[in-house]
């Protein structure tokens, strides 16, 4: 393995340089200031929603736009931060490959008198920005919506991998909100699990088990997110229970908006990237115009990272997708009224008209 | 001289202890037993567990039952191509990504292409789908074969490669997103619907065949060891292997008849069709569910192959050794090209039922699972040292593996806890293997 990462970074090494050619090229004909983006990686599909719209955003205030592809690597970020100091940028934001290596290339920043800001992977300097979505709030809008469909039953809950701390995370959100029915017993956890690799067939398997353990006496799940929670309903739907038990699940998927429609999920929350990238993109703008993180809208004091480093932060509240709301992803652009709309019966959902 | 031959042999015979003597009597493969003995020991194991624990035991259910084997079909399916590509002293590694790849390209095709195209719910839509996805395995198999058999490179190495460049493809196909609902006809593949579900009759049927297949062999078995002047089970043995196979193949028919329709689905079924609903509900039988049946037809096509054609005899000489089954003008690179093709088409059939189970496809789907083939296949008594293995071994073990993984979810296990044991009885069950292999010989 270690021989075939080695040739992967090579490769990834030599692509960037040539990046940088023409990024160093792209600066030199244009006016205001530079707005940058270090990325941890440019292999998962979100991070090209993020850039448009964090680059349209800065084309329209005259500024310049530059970004470097870390592509996985602490080591390469470092390096592209200073690559991009020497570009001679105003404000630089950072998706942290490894929130603690980050660290000094963050202090070379601050020293170069730049402004940093931490986009979505939180790194702690105060005095940087971080901007992300409430995340904690991820797990509590799933279980509020749930909850509000179901205030007593059965419920299960399938949890994402083990090895990732946002399924924990999400988790204390979700259980903060149904502590109250817990605690008078009205939610009764039935099941509750980890789900390997956040793999929805693994999520099927895990839901027919705790059906037949329970023989069928489920009210209600709590799923993680929208691909786990496509096993959940494919396991309902095989014992004629998919739609009249409420499925939770996040990520804005194209399949769960359209089962949102079809009635088998009840909600998904949807984390629009392309704004955060705008409201990071305002900030940054503002920020090179010299005015203070501080002063900015919606910018509030966050001590809740791991070392309780006090930082401006703008916490974004995601939207929960439900029957109610599909209009607005739909008007959004995120996805087309047909997709969205596949197979739902004339006059059951407003925005399908 | 001869009197003095048969005085040894009844010496030997008188010697026997009445266990050896009924296991050469009966030609029962003793580490066959010992796997059925094991999954036995875990089932039980699981159903008294649960009583303790949960007050009442539900891994002996039927609808358990019925559930770990729609569950363990996928794995199944290539395990029985991974048993002779490992027999071979090859090794497939990219068959999970492969799946995942094939899985999300059956899916685009039926959902973007076909059918905003045919329309949907023509039925020619599945038809394609599966076509699609049994070529696009096939392609991919014949190319690791190539490499491997042609270009030389060693197979670990080819399909450690592949394991990367098809998930990397399945990304691309897809971008991260799921493609659902699958096509309707398409979906009964994977069990999930009604219609997937045979019935009571169908099943006993398939049954009474099963038994007569049973008996038909036996007796052509004899016939053709008479022709030979090969020497013959005692008829108390044959009886007995007649008696043991009909058990197993009816009881299975009984389990899964014994797993009524899910209450909301026959009621729906029940309007759907007229059908007045008696008092206490429409009672109807799963029977067994399609993708059973795949996995057993692939099971019984696979072991013909491997026993009984020249293919498989070849494979296996290839996997005894490699020179002399060449020198012995055995064309092995063809065969090991056609080995992985079948393999990759395998994988096809397995991307089938693993994303019209679920009813939807994603670059998710499959990730892992090769090593899940792997662990069954070997946990099957197949030797990676190459030359040894059985289809049905393979299969078993892949049932072993999901009874763990399954029993283990319903006694609501940490997952940690699960790989821990998991993996243990792997590497466990390989060891009482070599235990057993050095003690015959």
């Amino acid at each position: 393995m270690k021989s075939i990462k080695s040739l992967v970074t090579g490769v990834a090494v030599s692509a960037l340089s040539a990046a940088f050619l023409f990024g160093a090229a792209d600066t030199a004909l244009a006016k205001g200031h530079k707005i940058c983006v270090s990325w941890k990686t440019f292999q998962e599909e979100r991070w090209k929603t993020d850039e448009k719209a964090i680059k349209t955003a800065v084309d329209a205030a005259g500024d310049t736009f530059i970004t470097a592809d870390a592509q996985g690597s602490a080591s390469k970020q470092a390096s592209d931060i200073e690559g991009l100091l020497s570009q001679k940028c105003n404000v630089i934001m950072v998706v942290a490959f490894d929130s603690d290596a980050i660290l000094p290339s963050i202090k070379k920043i601050n020293d170069a008198g730049v402004k940093a800001i931490a986009y979505d992977v939180q790194f702690e300097d105060p005095s940087a920005l971080y901007i992300t979505f409430d995340n904690i709030g991820v797990g509590r809008l799933m279980a509020k919506e749930i909850y509000k469909a179901k205030p007593a039953g059965n419920y299960a809950f399938i949890k994402g991998d083990k090895g990732d701390p946002n399924a924990t995370f999400l988790f204390s959100g979700i259980q903060e909100v149904l502590k109250e029915g817990m605690d008078s017993g009205k939610v009764k956890n039935v099941c509750e699990t980890f789900t390997d690799g956040w793999k929805p067939d693994n999520a099927q398997k895990e839901m027919e088990q705790c059906l037949t353990k329970q023989g069928n006496k489920v009210d209600a799940v709590v799923s993680e997110n929208d691909g786990m929670a496509s096993g959940v309903v494919a396991a309902l739907k095989a014992q004629g229970m998919a739609g009249s038990v409420p499925v939770s699940g996040q990520d804005g998927d194209l399949a769960a908006i359209n089962r949102v429609a079809l009635g088998t999920q009840t909600v998904s929350i949807w984390k629009d990237s392309r704004q955060l990238g705008k409201a990071a993109a305002e900030a940054a703008i503002a920020m090179a115009d010299g005015k203070d993180a501080a002063g900015l809208p919606g910018v509030a004091k966050f001590n809740k990272g791991k070392k309780g480093v006090e930082m401006n932060t703008i916490l974004l509240a995601p939207t929960p997708v439900t029957k109610d709301t599909l209009g607005a992803v739909i008007d959004a652009g995120w996805i087309t009224k047909d997709k969205a709309c596949a197979g739902v019966k004339k006059g059951s959902v407003a925005a399908c008209g | 001289m001869s009197g003095g031959v048969e005085a040894t042999t009844a010496h030997l015979v008188a010697a026997e202890s009445p266990v050896k003597r009924f296991f050469r009597a009966t030609e029962i493969d003793t580490r066959l037993l010992g796997m059925v003995g094991a999954l036995v020991l875990i089932w039980v194991g699981f159903q008294i567990f649960g009583g303790i624990i949960t007050g009442e035991g539900v891994f002996l259910t039927p609808r358990n039952l019925w559930n770990l084997l729609v569950q363990t079909s996928a794995i199944a399916v290539m395990s029985t191509g991974m048993v002779l590509i490992i027999v071979m002293r090859h090794i497939d590694l990219s068959v999970g990504s492969m799946l995942s790849f094939v899985g999300v390209v059956t899916g685009v095709a039926q959902v973007y292409w076909l059918s905003p195209w045919l329309g949907a719910d023509n039925p020619f839509i599945w038809v394609v789908g599966v076509l699609v996805a049994l070529g696009a395995g096939a392609a991919l198999g014949a190319l690791n074969g190539f490499l491997i058999a042609y270009a030389g490179i060693p197979s670990f190495i080819v399909t450690l490669g592949g394991l990367i460049v098809y998930n990397g493809l399945a990304w691309w196909v897809i971008r991260g997103e799921t493609v659902a609902p699958m096509d309707a006809y398409f979906e009964l593949i994977g069990g999930t619907p009604s219609g997937s579900w045979i019935g009571g009759t169908a099943s006993w049927v398939l049954g009474g065949l099963l038994c007569l297949a049973i008996i038909v062999g036996i007796f052509v078995n004899r016939s053709a060891r008479a022709r030979f002047k090969f020497p013959q089970r005692p008829i108390w043995a044959e009886a007995f292997l007649i008696i043991v196979g009909c058990a197993i193949a009816l009881g299975t028919v009984a389990v899964v008849n014994a797993y009524p329709w899910p209450p909301k689905v026959a009621e729906s079924y029940a309007t759907d069709h007229n059908i007045p609903v008696p008092e206490g509900g429409l009672i109807l039988s799963h029977g067994f569910a399609i993708p059973m049946l795949i996995a057993l037809g692939v099971g019984a096509v696979m072991t013909f192959m491997a026993t009984r054609t020249r293919f498989g005899r070849y494979v296996y000489a290839i996997g005894g050794n490699p020179e002399a089954a060449e020198l012995a003008g055995v064309n092995t690179k063809r065969i090991t090209l056609q080995m992985f093709m079948l393999m990759g088409m395998l994988v096809g059939v397995a991307a089938c039922i693993t994303a019209a189970r679920l009813d939807a496809a994603s670059n998710s789907l499959g990730q892992f699972d090769e090593l899940y083939v792997i662990a069954a296949t070997v946990i099957g008594g197949t030797s990676l040292a190459g030359g040894v293995g059985t289809i049905y071994g393979a299969m078993l073990g892949a049932l072993v593996m999901q009874s763990l993984q399954s029993g283990m979810t319903l006694l609501n296990f940490d997952s940690a806890v699960k790989d821990v044991i998991v993996g243990s009885v792997l590497v466990f069950a390989v060891w009482i293997d070599q235990i057993y292999r050095r003690r015959q010989s």
